[in-house]
């Protein structure tokens, strides 16, 4: 560009675009200068670890969003299907049969939300606080309120806390749920109509694009990504807890807004959120290395929430209240 | 010349609201019909049963000679009746060449599994929007930086992918300047000379007469007036919308 | 995106600012749950103990949940703390993660979170002494006659203990007899379950029982609540329990209270001893056996009625 008034715009457009990524780079930046363990390879797997389950339901939550409906179940659901899983290993079941259970019932919760909010009409920001609140009591029914604690069979606690070839098996989940989400969204037919629906739900519909269906497939995507999330939680805490994901509940949302102020910005994106769980993981990591108190590590997160808030409020207004349907 | 659609006593009662009493119509091929009426005299109503988007209560829809009971819009579609709503045709945040395909993506396989094929659906977006004649920005920018007439353009691209032989419009030039509503004259003009048959639903007399070649007028349910719109004015189309005037 | 960059800098300018060099011993700390006023009175007291030696000390709060738990002890881990005290932390849940703070090389002590084979040593109150405590001080109280009503839960270890030895302390004394007992179901929606529970056996034995046993604080004060709307007076009835805060202390105060005393549970006390014995095992390399022969350090707890009830604020030890 040799204008300079052509040159400003673009770079405001990058800024626009990769500011978040930016400002990941310059807490890596200042969090290395902070603390000398902070880049050591053995540093940063760990917070590939820690960020995976934040990820993995953010990604639910992303396509749920992208669809304009809000999914406020998946922490309580992942943490009945944990419960699910960490029974029925206790109780003898064999370990694909769990886990199938595990899967199984994240993604029926999924259903039921997207059946709900398409047939039966229920705001989806209703529907899924019913459903997240039935899949707390039936968990706490399911254990009485105590934890499955310890002792799971080794080969399935492998799923979460194995290594292949010095990677940390949980970032390679991670990575094939990201990717595959992205590959969905962005390169199929019924990814982009997903999209669509969320962008525009009475042109989609009159271009013949099935909304119901799509709405529907959304949440139950968001139920499964829980479910899976469950099976992985179990096994890397060897636990299973009727509360044990009631915390990714904000994280994960906040997590899925801090990502759409990049890449796409204004839109839910899945390359966004794993950039949004990633600054969530380093700030935590970063801040305990560098030795500041939980109080400053949680007014960091909330503004860092509030500033992503008020970029990308008008999805969730209308994925909470309907607005432009 | 062959009735593209034919429309034959078509009636439609919300409950005890009767919105259209039993008009018939016929629109031969390559005709821009331009249907006019007040609020509530029925035009919508019109458009949503020509659309798919509701069923008639009474009455026969023909399309090509054939009796067309569309279930849906999706149905009225791929019989080839594509619907150009006011508000509701695009999604402004995605690019123009996705709105161009909304709903009917190009794919090509890769190991089996179909996969958007981008590059076709760009290069093909282009052809539509050239064949209107209209100045676009890159395929890839989002609709919402488009202006009001080059919106309509990518709607009506929309309709040209859907190979659509009948495109009704909802207020096209509803919110727009001068100078876009001569642009959105002129995209039907194209479509005129192509061949394509348009209904053009419009408040405004002037835009009618401009580009209609048929007038159709509806009051209260009723047709009123089915006349050519040749030699005809906005003030005499004025005249017959309110009924002081009866030809 | 800007507003977020525009922060990422002035944190960067906030942290770079700091004491980035502080050379003592590393301490990190992690509270399982904050806000809940046991956990943090640890932990606070572990934080200001470890500073009053000079260290440099990282408090975390895992806000009651495991995943979070378990990803501060592993930063803590990878910071290159010298040693970690976990407040009422999950030990079990945490297995993986202690074993490699051990192989690490990372001192860990625990506070009131059970025994690790990779921790050092959990410190404790001796619940079965503590229930002693309570059971002979009832009984004491009510001369050794009388009839009682209890208010059990048998769903944790410490409030099972406590019960037992209170059966234990019973059976040996044939002149009070147990009028009634409720046996609250579990942790969730347990102060409805008690106020209707025991709304019901006052109601039942009024005017009958002469001291009422509540096999933790919070269950006391429900109690209390119950029979002062009912217009019993302080005297009238003994209420004893086992926790021992400050709200309890103002109840053991107020006059128109029935809180009789409890056996108070010297949380701060119980931080120190955290830090004290970390800075013994850790910092002057004392061999661990000299410190507690066991891997539980025992604190002694304190019995608090009107006669030594500390003023507002302040704490028995």
């Amino acid at each position: 560009m040799s204008d300079p008034a052509g040159r400003g715009q673009h770079l405001r457009r990058a800024l626009e675009l990769y500011g978040t990524v930016l400002a990941l780079a310059v807490l890596v930046v200042v969090f290395a200068l902070t603390s000398d363990a902070f880049l050591r390879t053995a540093n940063l797997l760990n917070i590939a670890k820690q960020i995976s389950f934040l990820t993995i339901l953010g990604v639910g939550f992303t396509l749920a969003l992208a669809a304009a409906e809000l999914d406020l179940s998946f922490a309580n659901v992942c943490s009945l299907a944990s419960v699910a899983v960490g029974g029925l290993l206790t109780v003898g079941w064999p370990i694909a049969g769990a886990v199938a259970v595990g899967l199984a019932i994240g993604a029926a919760f999924g259903l039921a939300n997207g059946v709900l909010v398409t047939r039966l009409k229920v705001p989806s920001l209703i529907a899924t606080l019913a459903t997240a609140s039935i899949a707390n009591g039936i968990a706490f029914a399911i254990t009485g309120g105590v934890a499955y604690v310890g002792r799971l069979a080794e080969p399935f606690l492998a799923l979460a806390r194995a290594s292949v070839l010095g990677m940390p098996v949980l970032v390679l989940w991670t990575a094939g749920v990201v990717t595959l989400a992205q590959v969905f969204v962005a390169t199929t037919r019924p990814g982009l109509h997903l999209v669509m629906t969320g962008e525009a739900e009475a042109a989609a519909r009159l271009a013949g694009i099935r909304t119901r269906s799509m709405k529907v497939l959304a949440l139950a995507l968001s139920g499964l990504a829980a479910g899976l999330t469950a099976v992985l939680l179990t096994a890397s805490l060897s636990s299973a807890g009727p509360t044990i994901a009631y915390d990714f509940l904000m994280r994960g949302i906040a997590a899925v807004l801090l990502g759409m102020t990049t890449i796409e910005p204004g839109r839910p994106n899945v390359p966004g959120t794993l950039v949004g769980a990633l600054m969530i993981g380093v700030l935590t990591n970063g801040l305990t290395l560098a030795g500041a108190p939980y109080y400053v590590q949680d007014v960091m997160l909330g503004v860092i929430i509030l500033g992503s808030v008020g970029l990308s409020a008008s999805q969730l207004k209308r994925a909470a209240f309907g607005l432009g349907h | 010349m062959t009735p593209v659609l034919e429309l034959d006593g078509v009636a439609m009662a919300y409950g005890a609201v009767e919105a259209l009493r039993g008009v018939s119509l016929t629109v031969a091929q390559g005709e821009v019909v331009g249907l006019c009426g007040d609020n509530g005299a029925g035009k919508s109503t019109l458009i949503k049963l020509i659309a798919g988007a509701e069923q008639p209560t009474g009455g026969s829809i023909r399309l090509f000679g054939a009796i067309a009971d569309f279930a849906s819009p999706r149905d009225a579609l791929s019989k080839g009746v594509a619907t150009i709503y006011q508000d509701l045709a695009l999604a402004p945040r995605l690019p123009i060449y996705q709105n161009v395909f909304m709903g009917a993506e190009l794919t090509r396989r890769l190991a089996g599994v179909p996969f958007l094929d981008k590059a076709a659906m760009r290069r093909a977006a282009k052809e539509y929007l050239a064949r209107l004649s209209i100045d676009m920005p890159s395929v890839d920018a989002p609709v919402s930086r488009l202006s009001g007439g080059q919106r309509q353009a990518v709607a009506i691209a929309r309709a040209l992918r859907w190979s659509a032989r009948v495109i009704v419009m909802d207020e096209p030039t509803a919110a727009l300047g001068v100078k876009e509503t001569r642009r959105v004259l002129d995209l039907i003009g194209q479509l005129h000379r192509a061949g394509v048959t348009v209904i053009l639903v419009s408040h405004n007399m002037e835009d009618v007469v401009a580009v209609a070649t048929r007038v159709v007028v509806l009051r209260s349910g009723r047709k009123v007036a089915d006349l050519s719109a040749q030699g005809l004015t906005a003030a005499a189309l004025g005249r017959l919308i309110v009924g002081a005037d009866l030809v | 995106m800007r507003k977020v960059l525009g922060l990422a800098v002035a944190m960067a300018a906030t942290l770079l600012a700091q004491d980035a060099g502080a050379q003592g011993f590393k301490l990190g700390v992690i509270a399982f749950q904050m806000s809940s006023e046991t956990h943090a009175r640890v932990a606070n007291a572990v934080e200001a103990a470890g500073k009053a030696r000079g260290w440099d000390v990282t408090l975390l709060n895992s806000r009651g949940s495991m995943p979070e738990h378990a990803a501060q002890l592993d930063n803590l881990v990878q910071s290159g703390v010298g040693g970690i005290v976990l407040a009422m932390g999950k030990t079990v849940e945490l297995d993986a993660q202690l074993a490699a703070a051990k192989a690490k090389g990372i001192s860990v002590v625990t506070v009131m979170s059970g025994t690790s084979p990779h921790t050092l040593l959990d410190v404790a109150v001796d619940d079965f002494a503590a229930g002693a405590k309570m059971a002979t001080y009832l009984l004491n109280r009510m001369n050794y006659r009388g009839s009682v009503l209890l208010q059990r839960y048998e769903g944790n270890v410490s409030t099972r203990a406590r019960g037992k030895v209170l059966d234990a302390v019973l059976s040996e004394n044939k002149a009070v007899t147990v009028l009634d007992a409720h046996v609250m179901a579990r942790p969730q929606g347990w102060r409805e379950d008690v106020k209707a529970g025991m709304e019901a056996l006052t109601l039942k034995h009024q005017g009958k029982f002469q001291g009422i046993w509540a096999s933790f604080d919070g269950q006391a004060f429900i109690i209390d609540d119950i029979l002062r709307e009912k217009g019993v007076k302080k005297g009238d009835v003994a209420l004893v329990s086992i926790d021992g805060g400050q709200e309890t202390f103002k109840r053991i105060r107020d006059p128109n209270s029935l809180m009789t005393a409890s056996v108070a549970i010297p949380f701060e006390v119980m931080g120190s001893r955290a830090v004290e014995a970390m800075e013994a095992i850790a910092v002057k390399k004392t061999a661990k056996e000299k410190i507690v022969a066991g891997p539980v350090l025992m604190v002694d707890t304190v019995l608090v009625d009107g006669s030594n009830v500390p003023a507002d604020g302040k704490w028995p030890w």
